[in-house]
Order: structure tokens, then sequence, then C-alpha cells
């Protein structure tokens, strides 16, 4: 028997699936509003806005999330500051400590951001606000340190899980990849679902479209390399969540959403909206599958 | 740091009495499962299962019997933390609860943990486990209160039979191989040690004498350290970020208009 | 071990077994019961010693064993007969000079028995004397007798072997029955040596009690040392094993004859001039109908053997609770006062004191000095008030008029003979035949249960199953319960007695919480309060407790002693140790040194001889040494602790040397004469100054009457006994009887079970008859690490119920797949007196038997459970009878029959 099968599951569950889920889009969302904003049309800008304005309140939420999960959450900081010494405490060889950094940073960028996204939305009403509107140079630094942040949020939780002795997550080096290419297809989605029949969001929608289709591709790539990466372990999957994960996550939550992509101009208007939906519950249940298929072992 | 000390488990010597584990409860004051109220296993003679935040100690019973019963054995084992050299709980800890102590031994300061789980999975032997009471991971601290009062640590000194052998690495160390060679001189080929050098983890500070596979006694074959997917995971991670990045670029720009001033 | 050995103790001390070449571990799951001292067995193995275990059931004693015997529960007299067998044929034996020296020298393999001793070989399965039982004894109806021996016929040939009437746990047995009837006809009960006549009125009433003693010297036994004469002791034992061969252990034990022959060699191989197996038993050779049989065929297999008295050889007598020896030494036992000397009693010539030595004292051995002992007792009692003129109170002592142990007193009870009970440390609840045992405390006027916990006694009118089923309403029981709450050992001083004979003081941690109190200070206060209530009496019957000296009060200096003495009213524990030590009756701060001091003139106050000397000098309590021997070096540890007789470690140590008086070998040294005097590792176990070449005295008394080559200074001859002709009720050889329940025909005599078990025969108490096929299997009970007996003192702590939950049944697979039955299924065990739930343990480490070529099923229960406590489930006990072995009336609560069906 492989050696992961002699460890305990640390009871990982409906929490922190929602965290990686939640955390995933908020920085996949983060990271699409920098690409409108920095390479999109100035038509984009709205939807961009719209990423901003998304992901700050998602990763409090992500905060709040984490913090309830653990055993003792009044001491959620110690994460941080070393309760004894009040230094900080950081381990570069521990992604759950890294993670907790790049949280707060990425909360504080993203929070940054948000202003400014208000600023910007709102200055034709309040003129007050265009304060928060940074200068140019300094709102694209901020966009840009974020986006880094964005992909690292998104993408860390798979290393997380790969840097632990259980069964799966310790068996493929490929989680973090695709936990972050899943974040990408799972916040366009969500970009795409929330901008849907506005105006102002049309020509983005489009370029999120192609990013989404190119993403998904890439996406059921990853998925297969992943199982394939698993070697002899994947029969841990020879059951009810192996099931999940093909139909749900790689036919209901990628190829579907690809067919009615192509389709999207014949078929009737709803198409977009329910590739989205049904990326989105693939993206989620994506981390349901790797997280409890492990747990279970 | 004084001299690095820790357990020798003789395996072959283990009457399977728990007197380890109880003197290890009664010690830590740690709780009965279900205040005691717990249930027939039907696993042999082991009802407190496996190792977790309320058994520091857990004795093993392996029942081997060819069904004629020709052959008979009964494998007794008394399991508990291996105070790994290099130990992947400590590694994942982001609290920094966990630490190696001046005896080169790994204790989780209940102080400092706040449950975040990461070492369970980060043990390759499924040692460490929560503790309902105290909301923290827990695990053997090798009786660290005890070992800084010069005293043996407890499930040590309460073994009748010294199948827990307690002392510094290189005295064990010595000890176990004499041990090995008397048993294979005396027939029984199979007793080995499990841990008791570098290859394993750098070594486990608490090692032990089996006589079948390490698998047989629930034990991993190969235990690694988790830090040996961060590289691999984070490089592929790194790979996906640019291909999502790159993809975004091209989906984003050149659609024939020109990007805002 | 008694009747073959002299003492019956156990015959080393277990740290000794750390010089064993071979530990036989047989009817006792020593790795379980006894962890600690089984440290010892484990180390001799590491030290490349062979480790046995036979036994029913694979247990983690087996699992710590080079060779496991499976046998059949009640199968052990087959499987030592065998033994027997085996070594008497074997080469080795007859050829190595060693077996016959130690065997022609130390035992009476050379005594010639009387001509008219018929064997089990000629009369199919009973010995010569046997006499159905016919109800004589009118006063107590209890003894449960079906059947008796007559013993002249066992005596050696020409003279009537010496006997003290037997130690008096043979004073339930059918003897004296046969006395007693003999007497009804008028003639005097010299057929019974139980009663040897009474002393020639020539002979003057002591003290000095010497010409009494002497009156009483009998012919030597005639001998033949070529032991070639059919008639010797030798010839008999041989010809009465011959029939004990490995086919016919292997038919009757179930034990693959390989198996066993591999376990004869080893233990031969490991006996001998140069190297000793020894043996360890508990209860699962006690609980038998035949307990001491088995005990004595294992001493006779180590007689044989040379294994007695030496380093790393002899047999461990495992007791079971903490100080159980000490409870027999000074004793709780109904038919022994201190120091082993037999409760006066109503049914032998007890009528006096000069008729209490004639029968109680034997002129050759040491206890040709019981008369110092029992006066010294009785002064211990009566103190002053003890004199010669009034026989020393001994008619103020009470009398036992028959079997008052465990289980006719339940009986009596069922029949509301018992008015109240004191159960101080016990819980009969859950003890055998468990309804019987709680139907019994129903007729009972008032209990006083004294524990530390709310026992299943102490509730039994209030959760007992019949109470909960509604069969008994509390409101119609008139027992009136009190409960008095216990103090804990660490809350008192006081010492224990291991099951090596060692005594150790332990001193007070704590004071009790509440009004817990010790046991001390309850018998304490309640003698004192009872002396108060008959002081005025003038009934004759009281003037034994109006006489009775008890003076425990501790000196106001010491009340409160070491500040932590907060419970008033607890007596000074070494005052009572003082008195059992002894001392000079003319001054108290004079202690006795050694029994030897022992006078018989009332100048020497002792309660029991055999503590004599633990307590030399009042600032000198040997029971507190702690002087350990320096590691690594051999030993008898006797700077730790105090071990009776006279702190020898290993007792009849004298045989370690050959008869010239030589180590037999430099590896086994242990004892050995220097040219002057004996000396060595460990206190000889002999005259300190007779040398070798002594011979005995023929009108010699005492230790006189033996030469120097005579180990066994109790046994009257000196030397230890292979065919025991006075002492045991129930044959002077052990022969295979089936237990009283069993699905398998006897393969070695007509007769079934033993013909003089004792059976109480009540509606409550039926017994399944041979064949019974509603119970076709057969069932054992036993211990586990995990619990403690009854249970209170381990169902009550969660870190112990968590490792054994729940009542369980151990069942082969092959048994299972027979009933159906599941790993962890419900399932129901019943027996001809109830039916138990538990859950099913299914394992190999159970196994079916081929007996007779009939395979037969053994399930295996352990016994802990009851309805009170943490973790509660049915008591094993609802299963068990009211069935006892004649010597000592031990239930039969390891073998037994039984049906199992899943629930
Ligand atoms: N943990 C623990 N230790 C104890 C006790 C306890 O309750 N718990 N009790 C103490 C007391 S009071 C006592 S008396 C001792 C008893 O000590 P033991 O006598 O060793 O204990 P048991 O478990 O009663 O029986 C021992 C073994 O006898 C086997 N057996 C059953 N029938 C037979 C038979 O006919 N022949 C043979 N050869 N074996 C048989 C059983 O399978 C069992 O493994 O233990 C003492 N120590
Ligand atoms: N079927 C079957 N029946 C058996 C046996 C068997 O093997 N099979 N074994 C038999 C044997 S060997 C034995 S010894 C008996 C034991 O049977 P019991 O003696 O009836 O059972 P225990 O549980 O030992 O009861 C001792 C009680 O003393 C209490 N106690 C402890 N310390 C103290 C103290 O300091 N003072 C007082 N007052 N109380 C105290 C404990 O709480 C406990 O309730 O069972 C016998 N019954
Ligand atoms: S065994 Fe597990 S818990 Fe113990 S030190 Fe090693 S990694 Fe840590
Ligand atoms: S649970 Fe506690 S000890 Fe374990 S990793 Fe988290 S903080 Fe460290
Ligand atoms: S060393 Fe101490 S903490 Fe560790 S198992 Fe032993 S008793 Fe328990
Ligand atoms: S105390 Fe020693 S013998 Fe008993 S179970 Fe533990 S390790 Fe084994
Ligand atoms: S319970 Fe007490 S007596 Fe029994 S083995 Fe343990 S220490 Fe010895
Ligand atoms: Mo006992």
């Amino acid at each position: 028997m492989p050696s992961t099968y002699f460890t305990a599951p640390p009871q990982w569950h409906w929490l922190i699936i929602l965290y990686f889920f939640v955390g995933g889009i908020a920085g996949g969302s983060y990271f699409l509003a920098v690409l409108f904003d920095l390479f999109g049309r100035i038509t984009d800008r709205p939807l961009g806005r719209l990423g901003y304005l998304i992901a700050f309140p998602l990763v409090v939420l992500c905060g709040l999330l984490l913090t309830v999960d653990l055993g003792r959450p009044e001491r959620f900081w110690h994460m941080l500051i070393q309760s004894g010494t009040w230094r900080p405490m950081l381990k570069a060889y521990s992604p759950m400590s890294v993670g907790a950094w790049g949280l707060l940073g990425f909360g504080f960028f993203s929070f940054l951001s948000f202003l400014g996204a208000i600023g910007d939305a709102e200055r034709s009403r309040w003129p007050r606000l265009r304060v928060l509107r940074p200068p140019r140079m300094l709102g694209a630094l901020v966009a840009i340190v974020g986006a880094f942040f964005a992909l690292f949020i998104s993408g860390y939780t798979g290393v997380l899980l790969a840097v632990t002795n259980r069964p799966i997550w310790s068996d493929t080096p490929l989680l973090g990849l695709t936990f972050l290419v899943s974040s990408a297809s799972t916040s366009a989605a969500l970009l795409t679902l929330l901008g849907w029949r506005r105006r102002w969001a049309a020509t983005g929608l489009h370029a999120l479209a192609n990013f989404d289709r190119l993403v998904l591709v890439f996406e059921f790539i990853a998925l297969i390399a992943l199982i394939v990466s698993l070697g002899s372990i994947a029969q841990v999957w020879l059951n009810a969540w192996g099931a999940l994960l093909v139909l749900g996550v790689m036919v209901a939550g990628i190829l579907i959403p690809l067919a009615l992509h192509s389709r999207a101009r014949v078929l009737s208007g709803v198409a977009v909206p329910v590739a989205a939906v049904l990326i989105l519950a693939g993206g989620f249940l994506l981390r349901v599958v790797i997280v409890l298929s492990s747990e279970a072992v | 740091m004084a001299e690095p000390m820790g357990f020798f488990t003789d395996t072959t010597v283990c009457i399977g009495c728990k007197a380890c584990e109880v003197a290890c409860k009664e010690w830590n004051q740690l709780p009965a499962t279900n205040g005691g109220r717990n249930t027939l296993s039907g696993n042999s003679y082991d009802n407190t299962r496996r190792l977790d935040g309320i058994h520091w100690r857990h004795v093993k019973f392996i029942e081997q019997f060819t069904p004629d019963r020709a052959e008979g054995r009964w494998l007794l084992m008394s399991d508990v933390c291996k105070h790994c050299v290099r130990a992947g709980c400590l590694e994942v800890c982001p609290t920094g609860a966990i630490f190696r102590t001046e005896f080169d031994t790994v204790v989780i300061q209940s102080d400092v943990c706040n449950g975040c789980r990461d070492c369970i999975a980060g043990c390759p032997f499924g040692v460490i486990d929560m503790n309902p009471v105290s909301g923290t991971a827990q695990k053997c601290t090798l009786c660290y209160d005890r070992m800084r009062a010069s005293l043996e640590p407890a499930c040590a000194k309460a073994c009748p039979t010294d199948s827990i052998n307690f002392g510094t690495i290189r005295e064990l160390r010595a000890m176990a191989e004499k041990r090995v060679g008397q048993l294979q001189a005396a027939g029984e080929k199979r007793a080995y040690l499990y841990g008791a050098d570098e290859k394993m983890l750098g070594g486990l500070n608490s090692f032990f004498l089996l006589v079948d596979r390490p698998e047989v006694y629930g034990l991993p074959p190969d235990p690694q350290i988790p830090s040996r997917n961060l590289k691999p995971s984070s490089a592929w991670s790194l790979l996906a970020a640019v291909a999502v990045g790159f993809m975004g670029i091209v989906s984003f720009r050149n659609r024939g208009g020109r990007p805002h001033a | 071990m008694g009747t073959r050995l002299g003492r019956g103790a156990a015959t080393f001390f277990y740290r000794n077994m750390e010089e064993s070449d071979c530990v036989v571990v047989m009817g006792s799951n020593m790795a379980e019961c006894h962890p600690v001292a089984f440290r010892w067995p484990m180390k001799a193995r590491v030290n490349g010693a062979k480790l046995i275990h036979v036994d029913p059931r694979f247990t983690r004693t087996s699992a710590m064993c080079d060779l496991y015997a499976p046998i059949r529960a009640g199968s052990d007299i087959a499987f030592l007969g065998g033994l027997v067998n085996y070594v008497l044929n074997s080469q080795r034996w007859n050829t190595d000079s060693f077996f016959k020296e130690y065997v022609l020298n130390y035992t009476n393999a050379a005594t010639i028995v009387n001509a008219d001793f018929k064997d089990t070989e000629d009369l199919d399965g009973v010995f010569s004397g046997l006499v159905q039982y016919s109800e004589k004894i009118k006063e107590w109806p209890y003894n449960g007798f079906v059947g008796q021996y007559e013993n002249k016929s066992w005596q050696y040939a020409g003279t009537e072997a010496e006997s003290r009437g037997w130690t008096a746990a043979t004073q339930r047995s059918g003897e004296q029955g046969v006395g007693d009837h003999d007497r009804g006809t008028g003639q005097k009960p010299t057929t019974s040596p139980g009663a040897s006549p009474a002393p020639p009125q020539a002979v003057p009433h002591g003290p000095p009690f010497e010409p009494l003693v002497h009156s009483m010297l009998k012919p030597p036994p005639l001998q033949d040392r070529t032991l070639q004469n059919a008639g010797t002791v030798f010839q008999v034992v041989k010809r009465h094993f011959a029939r004990y061969t490995p086919e016919m252990v292997e038919q009757t034990t179930g034990c693959p004859k390989e198996t066993f022959l591999k376990v004869a060699e080893t233990i031969l191989a490991n006996s001998g001039r140069d190297r000793t197996t020894s043996f360890a038993y508990a209860v699962a050779w006690t609980q038998h109908t035949n307990g001491p049989q088995v005990i004595g065929c294992c001493a006779l297999l180590q007689l044989l053997l040379g294994n007695i008295g030496r380093p790393g050889g002899g047999i461990m007598a495992l007791r079971g609770h903490a100080s159980i020896q000490g409870s027999t030494d000074v004793p709780t036992l109904y038919h022994s006062i201190h120091g082993y000397m037999s409760h006066p009693t109503a049914q032998k010539k007890h009528d006096t004191l000069a008729d209490w030595l004639s029968a109680e004292t034997v002129a050759r051995g040491y206890w040709a000095n019981t008369p110092k002992f029992m006066v010294s007792y009785l002064k211990s009692m009566y103190g002053d008030a003890a004199t010669v003129e009034n026989d020393f109170g001994y008619a103020w002592h009470p009398k036992i008029i028959g079997d008052h142990s465990h289980l006719p007193m339940f009986v009596a009870m069922n029949d509301g003979r018992v008015k109240g009970m004191l159960c101080i440390g016990q819980n009969p609840a859950t003890s055998l035949n468990a309804s019987v045992e709680r139907k019994g405390l129903r007729q009972l006027e008032w209990l006083v249960v004294k524990d530390n916990w709310l026992t299943e006694t102490a509730a039994f009118w209030q959760t007992a199953p019949e109470v909960k089923s509604g069969q008994v309403k509390p409101a119609d029981i008139k027992t009136e319960v009190f409960f008095f709450p216990s103090a804990q050992v660490a809350e008192y001083e006081g010492s224990f007695t291991n099951t090596f004979r060692m005594l150790q003081w332990h001193f007070k941690a704590a004071d009790p919480p509440a009004d817990c109190r010790s046991d001390l200070w309850f018998t304490h206060q309640l003698a004192k309060r009872l002396k108060k209530l008959y002081a005025n009496s003038t009934a004759k019957r009281d003037e034994g407790f109006k006489n009775l000296t008890w003076d425990f009060d501790p000196d106001p200096a010491r009340e409160g002693a070491g500040g932590r003495q907060a419970v008033t009213g607890e007596p000074e524990s070494h005052k009572i140790l003082r008195e059992i030590n002894g001392y000079y009756t003319g001054d108290p701060n004079r202690h006795l040194a050694a029994f030897a001091d022992l006078k018989d003139d009332g100048s020497t106050t002792c309660a029991s001889w055999i503590y004599c000397g633990v307590f030399p000098a009042p600032d000198k309590n040997l029971a507190t040494n702690r002087t350990a021997d320096p590691p690594g070096t051999r030993g008898a540890q006797l700077g730790w602790g105090y071990s009776w007789p006279a702190n020898r470690r290993i007792m009849y140590n004298r045989a370690s040397a050959d008869p010239r008086g030589r180590p037999w070998s430099e590896r086994k040294k242990w004892i050995w004469w220097d040219g002057r005097k004996w000396t060595g590792l460990d206190v000889p176990d002999f005259a300190a100054t007779k040398p070798p070449t002594a011979a005995a005295k023929a009108d010699g008394i005492g230790l006189d009457a033996q030469s120097g080559t005579d180990p066994f200074i109790m046994k009257t001859d000196g030397k230890a006994w292979l065919f025991v002709p006075t002492g045991l009720v129930d044959g002077p050889l052990p022969a295979h009887y089936e237990p009283m329940e069993s699905p398998i025909k006897n393969p070695f005599y007509k007769q079934q079970s033993s013909p003089v078990l004792k059976y109480w025969k009540r509606d409550d108490n039926p017994v399944a008859a041979l064949g019974d096929t509603r119970f076709p299997f057969v069932i054992t009970t036993y211990r586990l690490t995990e619990h403690y007996l009854a249970g209170a003192m381990s169902r009550w702590n969660p870190w112990l119920t968590e490792l054994q939950p729940e009542f369980f049944i151990e069942l082969s697979p092959e048994l299972a797949a027979e009933k159906g039955i599941r790993n962890l299924d419900w399932v129901k065990v019943s027996s001809p007196r109830a039916v138990v739930r538990g859950k099913a343990l299914v394992t190999r480490r159970l196994r079916p038997f081929r007996i007779n070529g009939q395979t037969v099923h053994q399930v295996g229960m352990p016994w802990h459970w009851g309805y009170q406590g943490l973790s509660t489930g049915d008591a094993g006990n609802e299963l068990t009878a009211l069935v006892g072995d004649p010597n000592v009336t031990i239930h039969e609560g390891k073998a037994f029959v039984c049906n199992v069906e899943k629930a």
C-alpha cells in the first residue's frame, strides 16, 4: 500500500471547500479585472471594475471562513504573529504560513483597488470620490502587484494540499495548477453571469467568452493530466467520487459549457448564462471531490 | 542541545498490557473515548483503535493465524509519535506551535496551536489529531515536562517488560542492534529495525523492532516529508499562472480595437 | 503442594524465574493477569530460556512463548500425567544419575505402601476406600459431599503416616464424616488417621507438651532403596501413570501429539544438574473439582525432574488479590487459625487443648512444635486470662461445625440459616451462580457492605437483573443494607504479603476523603463496641469475647503521629504487627526474633508463628526493608521486604545441594554445606548447623527425627511426597477426571468425574448430564488485563473501560460459521443455570478440539461484568454452578458446558 494511506485526515470539510472556491473566484476576478484594466478597451472598464468590487468582499469572506474553521478561532492571528515573541510568523516552506500572508497582502491590494473602483464608478454622482482614484501610474502599480497576489491566492490552495502526506493531495504536483486554472474559468463565468444582458458589459463579455473557452480547454487537459499523474493511486476514484469528477466536473462543468459556447450564437440567448452556471458548479464540485475523496480514505 | 533522546520499542517483548496507554493518559490527564462509554471494535483486543488527540500511545493487536492454526502469531505493538528528525508536522505548522526541543524531540505547544490541522495531514504516520477538549492538535510530547525534571517518560516507566526503552539515541541504537542480532541468531530471521537510521526521515527518534513488513503494523513503508512536493507543485502552478496570464492577454487585446489611453 | 512438599505456597520468588532455563505457564494467563511479575519470565526468555504456555486459548501469554500447547479446559491432569509418564520412560531420566539421586534421597519414592492399597488402575478410576456418602453429619448439612474416601489403605506399609489430621482444609471432607459415624457406632475413630489415638493416660498434660509429642511417635515406614519392590511409591507411581501415553493425551486434551512431545522434550531437556524448569499456575488449576490434584501432579512432576528447592526451579503459585497470600497466612480462612493450624472443630476430637494437640501435632518434622505455636496463639487471643489451669482459654475458642466456605454459606443463606453478613472487600452478587447468590442476599435480615464503590452487592436490591425485570420488587426485599465507604490502601499504613510470601510495608500517603474509613478502623471500632456490649454478660458462650485481648489503641503520643492522622480512632498498626510477630509475655517490648524462640508454657505470645521474626524489635520492622541486591549479581534479594518463613526466598533449598551438601552444579549453586554450617545466597531452609552426614535419631522428635539429607522439614519423614498417604481426601495420586459438566466421556476410566466432588443439589443449581445435547460446547471463564475481577475496581474507571468497553464472548470462526454468527453480533450463551447476552468476538485464537474423534468447540468468556458502574454487562457467573472440589471447596468456574446462539 502507498505510504500516504497510513496518515490521518485533517478534517477539512465544507468551510475549507467553500474557501477554496470563493478564494479562487476572488483571486480570479481580480486578475481578470487587472487584465481588463491594462489590456482591455475603455468599454471593458465597467466589467473590470465589477471584478475589483467582487474581489475584496470575497477575500473578507475567505478570512472569516478560515477563522471559523480553526479549532481555536480566537488564535487566528498566531498565523501571522508569534504569540510568544510578538515577532512576525512566516515559514517560507509552509504553504499555509505563506498563504496566510498572501491572503493578507491580497486583502490589502484588493481593498485599494476596491476603493479605486468605487471612486471610478461613482465619480459622476459624487465628484468627491474622485480623490479615491489613484494617479494613473500608482493605480497601475497597485493593479500589477495585486494581480500577482491574486494569482497566488487562486493557486496556492492546491499547493497547500500537495504539501501534506494525504492520499491524492500529496500524490500529484498538479493540484495547484488545476485550482489556478479552475479559478480563472469560474471567475470568468461569474463575471459573465453578472454582466449578462448589461449594455455596459457587452464588449467585455465577448472577451471573457474567448478567454473562458481557452481556459476550459486548458482545464480539461489539466484534469486528464492530474488523473494520469496519480498513477495507481487514481484507483481511489473508482467510486462515486470518480463519477462525480468525470460527469460533474469534466462533462457538465467543462465539455457541455464548451459546446454551449461554440453554439452560443445559434442557440437561444440563455446558452451563455447556463454555461456560466455549469462552470461555477463544476469548479465547486472539483474542490468538493479533491478534498472529500481524500478525507474519505 | 542535550544529547538526542528517544524510544526504542521492542515489539517482540510487548505483552499488550496497555499499561503505557493508561500511564500516558494518567500523566497527561487525557480524556477517555466518550467518557469511557466506548464500543467494542471487534478488532482483536484493540478498542482505542488509533493514535489521536486523546490517545498518544496506542497498542496494536495483529492476529496472524493460518486457518488450520499450524502457524500462529499475535503481534503486539505499542505505537507512538516517532519524533522524526525531519518532522512533517513541524514543517507545515504555520503558527510555530510545533518545535524541536533540546532533547531533539518534537513537541506541540498547546497554548500556541490554533487548530488549523495542517500538521495532521503533514504527519506521515497519522500520529496527530485534535483534542476535543483543548481544541488544539495534540500528540506525544515524549513527556517533555518529565524529561525537563529528568524523569523517565510515564509510558516507559510503566512498561513491565521493557518493551519501551527510553534513553539517548546512541545507547538505544546500540541496544537495538544487539537485540536484532540476538533474535536473528535465535532463528527469528524476520527481525529488523524500523526508523533506526538516517535513511528514514533523517532517523526516527522513536524507532521500533519489527518482525513483519511495516504495513502489517500499520506503518508506512516509505514515509516522506510533505515539503518534497513544494517545489514541483509550485512550479506547475507558476506555469499555470503564466499560461492563464497569456491566454488572458491574447483574448483581451488584439481585438482590433485600440486599448484606452 | 502443601501435602506433597510441606507448605502450600509458592516454592520460590518470581524474580528468580529469571534464572529458569524453561518456564511453563499452565493454568494461568500470566502475562495478562500478572504482567509485572511476568517481567521475569520475559527476562529469562531474552536470556535464551524457553517459554511454554498450555491453555485452551491463545492469549497474550501464548504470544510471548516459544511453544503454545492448546488443551481443552479441564484436561490438565491428562496433560501433566502424560509428562510424568514421558519422563519416567525417557532414556535421559533413566540414565542421568542426577534424577535418581534427587528422587531417591529427597522424596518418598523408596517408601513402601500398604499392600491393600488399590489404585485407579485396579478399580477403574477410583482408589480403594471409597464410601458412597450417607448423610451422617447432622449439625451442618451444607458440606455438599457426594462421596468420600476412607484412606486407611493409602497408608505406608506397617505404619500410619503421621498426620496433622490434614491441615484443616480437609475438615470439610468426608473423612471426618467417616470418623463421625464410626463414633456413632461407638468404636473409636482409629480407622481415621484424622484423629490419631487420644494420648494414653500415662502421658501428663502439658506444659511441657514434649512427652505428649513423644507418645505419638510411630515406627518409621519401610523402604526399598533399590526401588525394585513393586510396593514402593516409585513403582506405584510408575504403574499409575503408565496409561498416560501421548496418544491418550491427544485424545483427552485435544493437544496434537507432536506439540505435546515438543513440550515434554523441552521440559526434560531443561531439567537436571545444570538446568532448571519452573512452572507458574494460578486459578485455572484451582477452579476445578480436582484442583489440588492438578497442582499436586505438577509437584510430582517437578520432584521427578529435581526442580524443587533449586534456583530457577520450583512452582510459582500466582496468587490473586493484593495480599491474598497474607489473608491465608493470617487467615480469613474459616478452617485455619493463624499459621495454617487447624481450626478447632466439633467434627473431630478437639474437646480439650490436649485433644486438639494430639489430633493436630505430629512427632516428626517441624510440626512437632505445634504445641508452642498453639499455646502462643492462645496467649495472643486471651492474654493474661489464658493460663495453664484453664488450658490457655482453649475452651473459649469458637469451633467450626463443617464447611463454612463461600459456596455452602450462600446455600445456607438461601435456606434462611444466616441472619446477617459483613461484606468487606468482596462482591458476591456477581459470583458463582449469581442469581442464587443474590437470592441468598435477599434472605438476610441485614447486610453491611464496606467498599470503595456502590458494587452490585450493595445495589442487589435495586439494579439486579431480576429487579429490573420486575420479577423481584425492592419493596418485598426485607434485607436492610448498610453501606460503609472504604478508604483506599494509600490512605492507611499496613503490610502486603505478595505471591511469594514476602511482606512489604506500605505507608499512608493521604487521608481518606469524607467519612471513608480503613478496614482496620472498622474492625477495631466494631470489636471495641462488641466488647462493651458483652462486658457484663454472664452467658458462657460470651466468655471468649470478654477475655479477648484487644489493645490496639494508639498510645496518646502516637495518636496523630506524623501529623497526617486526621482520622481519629484508627488502631495502631504496629501493635497489631507486634501481636502477629509475637513477644515475651512478660514484656511486650521484647519482641520475638524467630519462631525457634516460641515456648509452650505461655511465656511467649505470638498470633502467627510463621510471621515470627518480621518485627524482631520495636524499632525494627523488616517489612519496611528496601535494599536490593547490587544489579548484575545473583542473589535472593534478602534485604528487600521479609519473606516467611524466616526470610527464606527459595523454600526447601537444602535440595539445591546434593546429599553430601555440595551444589549440584556451579551454575545452579544456591545453598551448600561449608563444613561447619549451611551457607549460600539464601537463608537455609534447614537446621543451620546440621551436617549432611547427620543421621535421624530413632526416638527423636521434630527435626531430630530427620537426617541431614531430608530437605522437606515440614513433612514427617523429611521427604517430599510423590504418593500422598494422608492429607488429600480425593486420592493419594492424581487421576484424570472430567469436570462435573463435560460433553466428553472420560477416556481414561469408567469413573466420569471425581467420585468425591462437592455438589449442592438444588432446583436453582442444576447441572447438565454427560451427553446433554442442549449444551454441546465447553466453556471457560477468565480475566482480561484491562479489568479487575467483579469489576468494581475497573468498570468505574473510564481509562480502563475504554480499553475493554463491553462484555464479549470469544468464539472460533469454525463455531461461529456453524452457528451463523458474525463478529460483533449479539449472542446468547446458555448453561443449565442461566442465559447471558454478549457480543461475539470471533477469533482464530480459539480453536475447536478433536477429542476421541469428535469435534468439541471451546467457548471463552471474561467474567468481569455486572450491572453497576460505567461499563455494564451481563455477569459471566450467572452461568456457573455451585460445584466444588472436596479439599478446599473451590468452585469449578473454569470448565463447564454451554450453548451459543445468535441473539
Ligand atoms: N488484570 C487482572 N489481573 C488479575 C486479576 C484480574 O481480575 N485482572 N485477578 C487476580 C486474581 S484474584 C487472580 S486469582 C489471578 C488469576 O490469574 P489467572 O488464573 O492467570 O487468570 P484467569 O484469567 O482466571 O485464567 C487464566 C487462564 O486459564 C485458562 N484456562 C481456563 N481453563 C483452563 C484449564 O482447564 N486448564 C488450563 N491449563 N488453562 C485454563 C484461561 O483461558 C485463561 O487464559 O489474577 C490476578 N490478577
Ligand atoms: N467464573 C469465575 N468466577 C470467579 C473467578 C473466575 O476465574 N471465574 N475468580 C474467582 C477469584 S480467583 C476471585 S479472587 C474472586 C474475586 O471476587 P470478589 O473478591 O468478589 O471480586 P472483587 O471485585 O475483587 O471484590 C473486591 C471488592 O473490594 C473492594 N475494595 C478494594 N479495596 C478495598 C479496601 O481497601 N477495603 C474494602 N473494604 N474494599 C476494597 C473493591 O472495590 C471490590 O468491590 O472471584 C472468583 N470468581
Ligand atoms: S511522527 Fe508525525 S507527529 Fe511525530 S514527529 Fe514525526 S511527523 Fe511529527
Ligand atoms: S494544528 Fe496547531 S500544531 Fe497543527 S499545524 Fe496547526 S497550529 Fe500547528
Ligand atoms: S512519552 Fe509521555 S506523552 Fe509520550 S506516550 Fe509516553 S507517556 Fe505519553
Ligand atoms: S506497557 Fe509495555 S508491554 Fe504493556 S502494552 Fe505497553 S509496551 Fe507493551
Ligand atoms: S495490578 Fe498491581 S499486582 Fe497486578 S500486576 Fe499490576 S502492579 Fe502487579
Ligand atoms: Mo483470586
